[in-house]
C-alpha cells in the first residue's frame, strides 16, 4: 500500500505478529523467577517482573511484542522485589553459553570485521581488546554467523552435553535443553536438584572442569604418571586422547617431533602402555617428554569452550526460549540433542516464512536462508524473504523501502 | 552400623553427638553446666587451650558425657570471645583431631559417618569411596590446592572417585566448615555472669598467643576468586599449574590472599606445586608476611601500578581502570556481585 515504515515500526509490527498466536512453553518453576524485557530500542531494559499464571506472560507479549526477553536463570521467594536481596534466592539452574564471539574460528577472517570508533583504523577477524594504532577500547565489531562458525558451535555443544554434562555428571537428558542462543551460539540450560543450590564457587568448579582449566598434569619432575584408559574424568578423557592421537597419521608432525627409529619405538610404547595397563604407570626420558606434548594438544581438544562468566553467575538473566532475539529476529529455539547435528538456525530458527519484501541491503556477504542462496550485496535494493530482510534489519544491515506482500 | 557414645564423642558432627548434647542439656539444666566448678566447663577450657597451644584437641575418654558437652559449650565460649582468628585455630584443631581419628576407621564406618553427618551421597566399590559431585564440591572449594580441583579428579557419572586417605580428609574438612558457620549462628546464649570471668581471663591469656587480625578491612574473611581481578586469578592459575612463580609474583598472590582471610597453612598447599618447594621454609616466609613472627608487620600486595612495572598487571576490565590496588579492586567487585548487577549482563 505504499505506506512507508522506519525500521523499528516494521520490526515491532513483523514481532506482534509472531507473539499473537505463541504459546510458549513454560520454563520450570516460572512463578518463582524474575522475568526483564526490552521493549524499544532505545528504551531501558524493564526489569523484576514476575507471573503467576503463563497466561500472563503470553498477554504481556502480545501486548508488548517485546525486542528481548529474559528470565533469571535463579529462583527467589520474592521475585519481583527490585532489591536483589530483598529477592531471597533460593537456587538456580546450571546455565552454559557457547558463544562463537567468544571462540576463534578461522572463518571470521572472511566475514567479521571490526572498526575503531575513535581513529576509524579497521580489520578484519576477532576485534582486537584495543585499537593497535590508537589504543581506544571503543571498537565497533560486525559480524556474521556461518556455516563454519554454526559447524564449531555444534561441536562445543555436543562435547558440552554428552562427554561432560551427560558422562562425567551424570545429568539426564530430560535435565538437559539446548537453545539456539538467536545470534551466535547456543545456551545449555541444567534444572536439576543436585546443582540448584550451588554457590559461585562450586559452579566455577564446574567450569574450570569443562573447559580443563586448572588440569594438572606436570607431575612428577622426572617421571609422569600416566592414567589408564579405563580411567574416569579427565584422567582417562588425556589418555584416551592420547591414544587416539598416536593411532592417527603423521604423529611427528603434530607434535613437531624429529623422525627416527627412537621416537617410533617409543611412541609405539606408549600405545603399548595405553592398551595394557589397568592402573597409573609411569613414564620417562623422551616418553616423558612425548607425553606432555600429546596431553597439551588433547586438552585442547577435549575441552569445551564455555564462557566462564555466564556459569558462575547464579543470578544471570538469561534469553528465553521460544522468543524472538531482537537484534536478528530470529527464534531462541529448543533444540533436541538428536537433532543438533541438523540444525540450521536460518530455517529452524526462522519466525517468518512466508512472503517477500524489498529492502535496501547496505551490505550483506553470501548467505543461505531458508535452503536458497543469497547475495552477497552492497548497498543495493533487493526483494528478499521476509525472514531474511527481518534478520537484516534488525542487525542493521537492511533498512525498510516499501512495504512489501508479506501477507502473501 | 550403630554409633557409641564413644562416636559421639570423637565425632561431634553425627546425629547421636546432637542427640546426646540436647538431652543430657534437658536433663542436667544449661546453668548447670555452665557453672563455674562444672566438669563440662573445665573440659570445655581444657580444650580450647589444646587448640591454642598444641594445634590438635584430644578426646578425654574418662567421661563420655563430658565430652560430648564440651564441644558445643566450647564454641559458646569462642563465640563470646569474638575473636576471628581464636575461631580459626579452635576449628583447625578439631579438624586436625577428627582426620587422625578418620584415618583408622573402616571404609563403611567413614561412608556411615559421611552420611550420617553431612547427608552425602555416598557409593563404595573396592577399594575407593565414591561422593557425588556436589557433595563434593560444598567442600573441596575450601581446600585451595590443585589436587582438589574437580578437575584433577576422577568423576564418573557424577560421583567423584576418593582414596580413603582422600575421603577423609574431605570429611574432615566439611566439619571444619561447619565449625565455623555454627560459631557464626550460635545465638547469643546469656551465659551467667561467673562466665564472664572466664572468657575475660581466657582472652588476656591468649592475647600474646593469637595474633591480631586486622578488623578494619571489610573484605576480610571472604574468598570469593570470582571477584579476584585478572591479576590475581592468573597467579593463582600459575601457581596450581606448578609454574615456577617470580619472587614478586609469589609475594602479591601470598599477600593478597592473606589479607582477605586466608592463614599461612592453608596457603601453603598452594605453593606445594613450586619446583624449588620447601615447605618449613615456606611457611616461615608466609608466617612472616602475614605479621605472625618477626617483625609482626601484616604486608599488603603491591599497588596496580607496582604490578605493572613488574608485569604482573593483566588489566582486562573497566574495573581496573579505576583502582589503584588489586584489593581495593576485590572489594569493589564483591560489592557489586552482592548488589547483583545483572542489567548488564543479561545473556
Ligand atoms: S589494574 Fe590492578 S587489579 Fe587490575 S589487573 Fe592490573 S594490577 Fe591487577
Ligand atoms: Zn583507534
Ligand atoms: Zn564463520
Amino acid at each position: 500500500m505504499g505506506k512507508e515504515l522506519n525500521n523499528e515500526g516494521f520490526v515491532k509490527k513483523m514481532f506482534k505478529k509472531y507473539y499473537a498466536e505463541w504459546e510458549g512453553e513454560p520454563p520450570k518453576d516460572f512463578n518463582r523467577r524474575e522475568f526483564a524485557f526490552v521493549i524499544s530500542r532505545k528504551g531501558e531494559m524493564i526489569r523484576h517482573k514476575a507471573f503467576e499464571e503463563w497466561g500472563e506472560v503470553r498477554e504481556f507479549l502480545r501486548k508488548n511484542s517485546p525486542l528481548h526477553v529474559y528470565y533469571s536463570s535463579a529462583y527467589y521467594a520474592q521475585p519481583s522485589a527490585s532489591d536483589m536481596d530483598a529477592k531471597e534466592w533460593m537456587g538456580a539452574d546450571l546455565i552454559f553459553d557457547i558463544d562463537v564471539d567468544h571462540i576463534y574460528t578461522p572463518c571470521k577472517e572472511r566475514h567479521d570485521r571490526w572498526t575503531c570508533l575513535d581513529c576509524n583504523t579497521s580489520g578484519r577477524g576477532m576485534p582486537p581488546e584495543a585499537c593497535p594504532k590508537c589504543s581506544s577500547k571503543r571498537v565497533e565489531v560486525k559480524t556474521w554467523f556461518c556455516e563454519g562458525c554454526l559447524e564449531v558451535a555444534k561441536e562445543e555443544t555436543t562435547k558440552l552435553v554428552e562427554d561432560f554434562l551427560i558422562q562425567d555428571f551424570n545429568f539426564s537428558p530430560r535435565e538437559i535443553s539446548i537453545v539456539f542462543s538467536g545470534r551466535r551460539g547456543f545456551h545449555v540450560h541444567v534444572e536439576s536438584d543436585v546443582v540448584k543450590e550451588l554457590d559461585q564457587r562450586a559452579r566455577r568448579e564446574i567450569v574450570d572442569y569443562v573447559r580443563g582449566t586448572g588440569l594438572v598434569v606436570q607431575n612428577g619432575k622426572r617421571r609422569v604418571l600416566a592414567p589408564p584408559l579405563n580411567a574416569g574424568g579427565w584422567p582417562g578423557r588425556l589418555a584416551k586422547g592420547v591414544y587416539e592421537l598416536l593411532n592417527a597419521g603423521d604423529i611427528e608432525g603434530l607434535l613437531n617431533l624429529r623422525r627416527g627409529s627412537k621416537v617410533e619405538e617409543v611412541l609405539k610404547a606408549i600405545v603399548k602402555g595405553l592398551e595394557e595397563s589397568r592402573d597409573y604407570w609411569p613414564l620417562e626420558g623422551l616418553a616423558r617428554k612425548i607425553w606432555f606434548k600429546a596431553v597439551e594438544k588433547v586438552i585442547v581438544r577435549k575441552r569445551c569452550e564455555v564462557d566462564e562468566r555466564v556459569t558462575t553467575d547464579i543470578k544471570r538473566l538469561i534469553r528465553m526460549p521460544g522468543t524472538l532475539h531482537g537484534g536478528t529476529g530470529l527464534i531462541a529455539a529448543k533444540v533436541h540433542l538428536k537433532d543438533l547435528e541438523s540444525f540450521d538456525p536460518y530455517v529452524h530458527a526462522v519466525a517468518f516464512v512466508k512472503g517477500e519484501i524489498k529492502v535496501k541491503v547496505l551490505n550483506m556477504p553470501e548467505i543461505t536462508f531458508l535452503n536458497q542462496t543469497w547475495g552477497p550485496y552492497n548497498d543495493e535494493v533487493v526483494e528478499l524473504p521476509i525472514g531474511l530482510a527481518v534478520y537484516l534489519i534488525c542487525s542493521e544491515n537492511a533498512i525498510v523501502v516499501g512495504e512489501g506482500d508479506e501477507n502473501a | 552400623m550403630i554409633f557409641s557414645k564413644l562416636d559421639a564423642a570423637t565425632y561431634p558432627f553425627i546425629s547421636l553427638a546432637s542427640r546426646l548434647v540436647k538431652e543430657l542439656e534437658e536433663s542436667l539444666g544449661l546453668n548447670a553446666i555452665l557453672s563455674p566448678d562444672s566438669e563440662v566447663l573445665r573440659r570445655s577450657v581444657e580444650r580450647i587451650r589444646e587448640a591454642v597451644y598444641s594445634r590438635a584437641t584430644s578426646v578425654y575418654k574418662r567421661d563420655l558425657e563430658v565430652e560430648v558437652l564440651s564441644h558445643p559449650v566450647a564454641l559458646i565460649l569462642i563465640k563470646h570471645m569474638n575473636n576471628k582468628r581464636l575461631v580459626n585455630v579452635y576449628a583447625e584443631a578439631e579438624k586436625n583431631r577428627v582426620l587422625a581419628n578418620l584415618l583408622k576407621e573402616s571404609q563403611e564406618k567413614l561412608a556411615t559417618l559421611a552420611i550420617d553427618g553431612f547427608n552425602w551421597h555416598v557409593k563404595r566399590e573396592g577399594d575407593f569411596l565414591f561422593v557425588r559431585f556436589d557433595d563434593y564440591l560444598k567442600t573441596s572449594v575450601n581446600m585451595l590446592d590443585a589436587y582438589w580441583k574437580l578437575v584433577n579428579r576422577r568423576l564418573v557419572k557424577g560421583y567423584v572417585e576418593l582414596s580413603r586417605r582422600d575421603f577423609s580428609r574431605l570429611l574432615a574438612e566439611a566439619y571444619r566448615t561447619r565449625i565455623l558457620e555454627k560459631v557464626n549462628q550460635v545465638e547469643d546464649v546469656q551465659v551467667p555472669s561467673t562466665l564472664k570471668s572466664v572468657i575475660e581471663e581466657l582472652e588476656r591469656e591468649f592475647q600474646g598467643v593469637l595474633p591480631k587480625v586486622d578488623v578494619s578491612a571489610t573484605y576480610v574473611g571472604e574468598y570469593v576468586p570470582s571477584a579476584f581481578p585478572a591479576c590475581i586469578l592468573k597467579l593463582l592459575e600459575e601457581a596450581e599449574q606448578g609454574k615456577n612463580l617470580s619472587h614478586m609474583a609469589r609475594f602479591t598472590l601470598a599477600t593478597f590472599l592473606l589479607s582477605i582471610g586466608k592463614t599461612p597453612e592453608e596457603l601453603l598447599d598452594l605453593f606445594r606445586k613450586m619446583p624449588d618447594f620447601d615447605e618449613s621454609k615456606t611457611l616461615y616466609h608466609l608466617r612472616h608476611i602475614a605479621g605472625e613472627i618477626g617483625s609482626r608487620k601484616k604486608y599488603t600486595p603491591p599497588s596496580c601500578a607496582t604490578l605493572r612495572t613488574f608485569g604482573l598487571c593483566v588489566a582486562n576490565d573497566e574495573l581496573c581502570q579505576k583502582v589503584k590496588h588489586p584489593l581495593t579492586y576485590y572489594s569493589k567487585k564483591l560489592k557489586s556481585l552482592k548488589r547483583g548487577e545483572l542489567g548488564k549482563r543479561a545473556k
